[in-house]
């Protein structure tokens, strides 16, 4: 099943390659997401019945299948979204079918890469998948081919590429770890590793968790190796943006997350990753506070607000407590569909007003009836308002904090989401308030499709603010015990 | 007594050999630029001619000019009683010799050089000197590190003793030791740079813009140019044998003692200078000449180098003798 | 061999030197080359080692991938692509060389202290190797750090990515099959796309020095 999971994407590819017409690139597209999603769903299945679903090559569990449901997900709306999106940023020239097909060929690439990274056993081919999304995504990333976009991709293509290959040293690392340990096959394998972690060699596994934590953690965007994020964030062409805020980051904190399992029953306690991973977060956080409250453009002020809510997730890894972790893994899904449906409706915005200036962008509610108010409430929750899911989230870490006695991280982690929240609000009430010359534009929805995404997004983070489904908090449940092992 | 002749033989060898050396690196490079070249004991004749002239002395000069080249001469040989040419030597006279010693002595040699060159008040002189002062404050903390590394991996600080633990270790396979080809390495790139070799200098030349060495004899002439030229030369000789006899070791092939076990040993010594000589002369035919602001590059070059070995016999674990 | 393999590592590190002090892109990308070259021999030695003590024959076929992708594919590839760019000499670098030259060379020396500070790590391989063939990696980031051109960030990259390998060869005999031509198929298709980026880049900013690229802020 993972298998055709995995194949599904390369076909659509093929087929990309040989389709001549557009409304086949488009249809091809969807329904291959739409076969993936299906799939996943039998798949979460499996894994809700039977706790894993293994094979020599594949290994899904609870931690995977989640991350797994929201990447294909997330890339089913955002494939919908792109169909009217693509159309609309190609009218200005005419619509060049190589470009499109281009950006199809790509994305499903990348969709590949990130898949692979989260159903494959073993640690060193999940190294290569998610080195293998840097490679699909940069010309993404790039997609516009001017100045600016060149630059965010040059930036992206080398931090990440060296940042991983950082990772690569401690991959390697952990490889030494277990050499005498484990059999030929057991090389590098999860299982194995999590089963035999008592007896791995701590020194090379401390060493190891350096490695991965800088590598994954520079594609992951944590501070202070996040500077590609906001560049390639905003650059990108907005649906991108969502795949990557709102997934990439995931399947890169899914390998520091798996690592972390790892070191900590290696090490007999969560004390020395969970310092490493709370410095990292906090960091962060810190860094993501500063600039968001100083943004002037709306994707940047998006990607830093990833940036954060990464901090987040690795502080509450850190903690290593079973509510911490759940709470953590609660948050990577809440903040991957609010920030997608963030993402995609600022990309509507951007293309009706022409400009990513939050300065420049008035009127909103006028001008877009259903994607403007899905973007000022994504923007309340984002910044963490109740009834939204990551309200919820954020604060089932903060009590998960202060329950472990951390008074002054949990006060510090306080503090900085009321300085975020600040600066969001700032710039979310710029947007709202204030009229600019709005003659010129015409109001209405333009991707119609992708408003329908959008809204179905955005009901999806309300509803689970409020009320999130006992299997999903049982699979959620079941993944943190698969990382704290309790 | 016995030092008399240990000294004897040595400064011999050294006189005898030491224009050698550039007579064969002028043949190979004639050799490779299909020329015939001057004959090979060429310097040996231009030495033997100038010693019986007359030199002539700027009037602007002070006695440091005429001092000089004596003094050069006289360093370069008692720098090269430090070095014995073969071990075989030392036991019987229980010579010592200090490599601080070696390096300073040297030194001071450079240094009325470098004096004598600012003399005159020629311009090219003092050009030459300023050259000259430059490269050796580059090329002396290599030396330094690179004799102490070996100083350390033989445990003496004195050339003759470290010469003597390689000879004994080596074995024939001393070049399988990492720090060792490292600091025969630099200690090349040493050679080059203290002996005014075409990367840093060109010795066949007199055009103003590039000669460092030339430049500071540019006013001698007679007995006194005689004499600088031979200082050089036997400076030559001096870091070619440091190489060969440290780096290169050869006794454990030669069981014999007394008289003919010198005279093999010798011999084997001869062949392995001819070696480094022809090295060299390949690495001059190879190279062109640096600017003069890349020279701190080479420097640096041969400072890594010999920091590296240093480096890589502290991760050997101070395990010189394990690691064989 | 492992004397052997000590001297190779030394040799590696050596060459990492050599590319720092160099200011040729050609001479970046003989001495990669040569790098290279060099890495090929340890994993051929390595591979025939393997073969005859545990028949295994997967690290010398990834000795004929290394000769054939980096020492004779991309160096070619670069040679292109700096024939394409109008750009021969790094003029400007942060420092001058042999200050360079001597942080490598600090480098060594923090990482000789790191690596000896685990406490047995030296049980499992030969610290000499470890030491050299990481330092090869963190001179590789440097040599990043140091150059302004892009074509020497991707040569910056390759060396790094060589000293992760050779750190590899050198500390596990290799990572499983698999793995190795994963990263293979990565590293060729990073610096294919690196390579079209340079051309991009040099044709839409009229240069390829990467202080240029300075638009993006905050």
């Amino acid at each position: 099943m993972s298998l055709l999971l995995l194949i599904i994407p390369l076909i659509a590819v093929l087929l990309f390659i040989f389709i001549k017409k557009d409304y086949l690139l488009h249809a091809v597209s969807i329904s291959a997401l739409g076969l993936q999603v299906l799939l996943a769903a039998f798949l979460t299945k499996d894994v809700v019945v039977f706790g894993k679903v293994e094979s020599a090559f594949f290994y899904l569990d609870s931690l995977s299948i989640i991350i797994l449901d929201i990447v294909l997900l997330i890339s089913f709306f955002v494939a919908v979204y792109s169909i009217q999106y693509l159309k609309e940023d190609l009218r200005p020239g005419a619509l060049d079918l190589k470009k499109v097909k281009l950006y199809y060929i790509l994305m499903h690439l990348f969709i590949f890469t990130m898949v692979l990274a989260l159903v494959v056993k073993n640690m060193g081919i999940m190294w290569i998948a998610i080195e293998a999304t840097t490679l699909a995504s940069v010309f993404l990333v790039g997609f516009d081919n001017d100045k600016f976009s060149l630059e965010a991709a040059w930036k992206y293509i080398i931090i990440c590429s060296v940042g991983i290959a950082i990772a690569m040293l401690g991959i390697i690392l952990l490889h030494l770890s277990s050499i005498g340990l484990l059999e030929n096959s057991g090389f590098l394998d999860w299982v194995a590793l999590m089963e035999n972690a008592e007896s791995l060699k701590s020194a090379s596994v401390r060493l190891a968790f350096i490695f991965i934590l800088v590598g994954f953690g520079t594609k992951a965007g944590l501070a202070p190796m996040h500077t590609w994020l906001p560049d390639a964030h905003s650059q990108a062409p907005s649906p991108i943006s969502a795949l990557l805020s709102g997934v990439l980051l995931n399947s890169a904190m899914y390998g520091i997350i798996r690592m972390t399992a790892i070191v900590n029953k290696s090490l007999g306690s969560s004390i020395y990753a969970g310092r490493l991973l709370m410095a990292l977060g906090i960091l962060s956080i810190v860094t993501a506070a500063f600039f968001i409250l100083t943004q002037r453009d709306l994707k940047r002020l998006l990607a830093y607000s990833s940036i954060e809510h990464m901090g987040i997730v690795a502080v509450a890894i850190g903690f290593f407590t079973p509510l911490s972790i759940y709470g953590g893994l609660l948050h990577m899904i809440n903040h991957s569909f609010t920030k997608s449906m963030l993402f995609l409706s600022s990309g509507t915005l951007i293309q009706k007003y022409g400009t990513k200036n939050i300065a420049k962008i008035k009127g909103v509610i006028r001008l877009l009836p259903f994607s403007g108010i899905a973007f000022l409430l994504g923007l309340f929750a984002i910044a963490g308002m109740p009834p939204f899911s990551i309200f919820a989230s954020e604060f089932g870490i903060l009590i998960s904090v202060f329950e472990e006695g951390s008074y002054f991280i949990g006060g510090a982690l306080a503090i900085l989401f009321a300085i975020i929240f600040a600066g969001i609000g700032v710039a979310m009430f710029r947007i709202f308030y204030g009229k600019g010359e709005e003659k010129d534009i015409e109001p209405g929805e333009n991707n119609i499709p992708g408003a329908v995404v959008i809204i179905i997004l955005l009901v999806i983070i309300a509803i689970t603010g409020l009320f999130m489904p006992e299997t999903i908090l049982d699979l959620v449940y079941d993944a943190q015990s698969v990382i704290s092992g309790i | 007594m016995t030092y008399i002749i240990y000294i004897i033989v040595q400064i011999m060898i050294m006189l005898l050999l030491a224009p050698l050396i550039n007579g064969i690196i002028k043949k190979i490079k004639a050799f490779t630029q299909k020329r015939t070249g001057p004959p090979i004991l060429q310097m040996y004749y231009d030495l033997f001619k100038l010693i019986r002239k007359n030199s002539v002395v700027s009037e602007a000069s002070s006695w440091i000019y005429k001092a000089a080249p004596y003094i050069v001469f006289s360093t370069s040989l008692t720098a090269a009683l430090l070095v014995p040419v073969t071990i075989k030597l030392v036991p019987s006279f229980n010579i010592s010799g200090d490599f601080v010693i070696f390096v300073s002595i040297l030194a001071l040699g450079r240094f009325f050089m470098m004096a004598a060159g600012l003399d005159t008040g020629s311009t090219f002189g003092g050009m030459g000197s300023s050259r000259e002062a430059m490269i050796s404050s580059l090329a002396e903390p290599s030396i330094l590190v690179c004799l102490f590394t070996a100083g350390l991996i033989a445990g003496s600080t004195s050339l003759d003793q470290m010469m003597m633990f390689m000879q004994a270790k080596g074995q024939g396979i001393i070049l399988m030791n990492p720090a060792i080809i490292l600091l025969f390495l630099a200690l090349l790139t040493i050679i080059i740079m203290e002996t005014a070799r075409i990367p840093i200098d060109d010795p066949s030349t007199h055009l103003e813009l590039t000669m460092v060495h030339e430049a500071m004899i540019l006013e001698y002439s007679g007995r006194h140019l005689a004499l600088m030229e031979y200082g050089a030369a036997i400076k030559q000789l001096i870091f070619i044998t440091l190489l060969v006899n440290l780096l290169l070791p050869h006794d454990q092939f030669i069981g014999a003692a007394g008289l003919g076990g010198i005279l093999i040993s010798l011999l084997i010594y001869f062949l392995k200078v001819i070696v480094i000589t022809v090295v060299i002369a390949l690495i001059e035919i190879n190279t062109v000449k640096l600017r003069l602001f890349s020279i701190p590059n080479l420097a640096a070059l041969s400072f890594i180098l010999s920091f590296l070995a240093f480096l890589q016999y502290f991760l050997l674990g101070g395990g010189y003798v394990q690691l064989i | 061999m492992s004397s052997l393999f000590d001297i190779l590592s030394v040799m590696i590190l050596l060459s990492s030197f050599v590319l720092m002090a160099n200011k040729r892109i050609k001479s970046y990308i003989k001495t990669f080359r040569i790098q290279s070259l060099l890495i090929a021999i340890v994993a051929g030695i390595l591979g025939i080692q393997l073969i005859i003590n545990e028949g295994r024959v997967d690290v010398l076929i990834v000795c004929i991938i290394i000769v054939l992708l980096k020492v004779i594919y991309i160096p070619n590839l670069l040679r292109r692509t700096y024939l394409g760019v109008e750009h021969r000499v790094e003029k400007d670098f942060i420092w001058n060389i042999p200050i360079l030259v001597l942080i490598c060379c600090g480098l060594v020396v923090f990482i000789y202290f790191s690596i000896t500070a685990i406490e047995g790590i030296s049980e499992d391989i030969s610290t000499i190797q470890l030491v050299n063939s990481v330092s090869v990696v963190l001179i590789g980031l440097f040599f990043m750090i140091s150059r302004k051109k892009a074509i020497g960030l991707i040569i910056g990259f390759l060396e790094l990515e060589n000293g992760i390998f050779v750190t590899a060869m050198f500390a596990t005999d290799g990572m499983p099959f698999i793995v190795d031509l994963g990263i293979f198929i990565d590293m060729l298709t990073a610096v294919m796309i690196m390579g079209v980026m340079v051309f991009r880049i040099s044709d839409k900013f009229d240069t390829i020095n990467i202080d240029e690229l300075n638009k993006l802020k905050g």
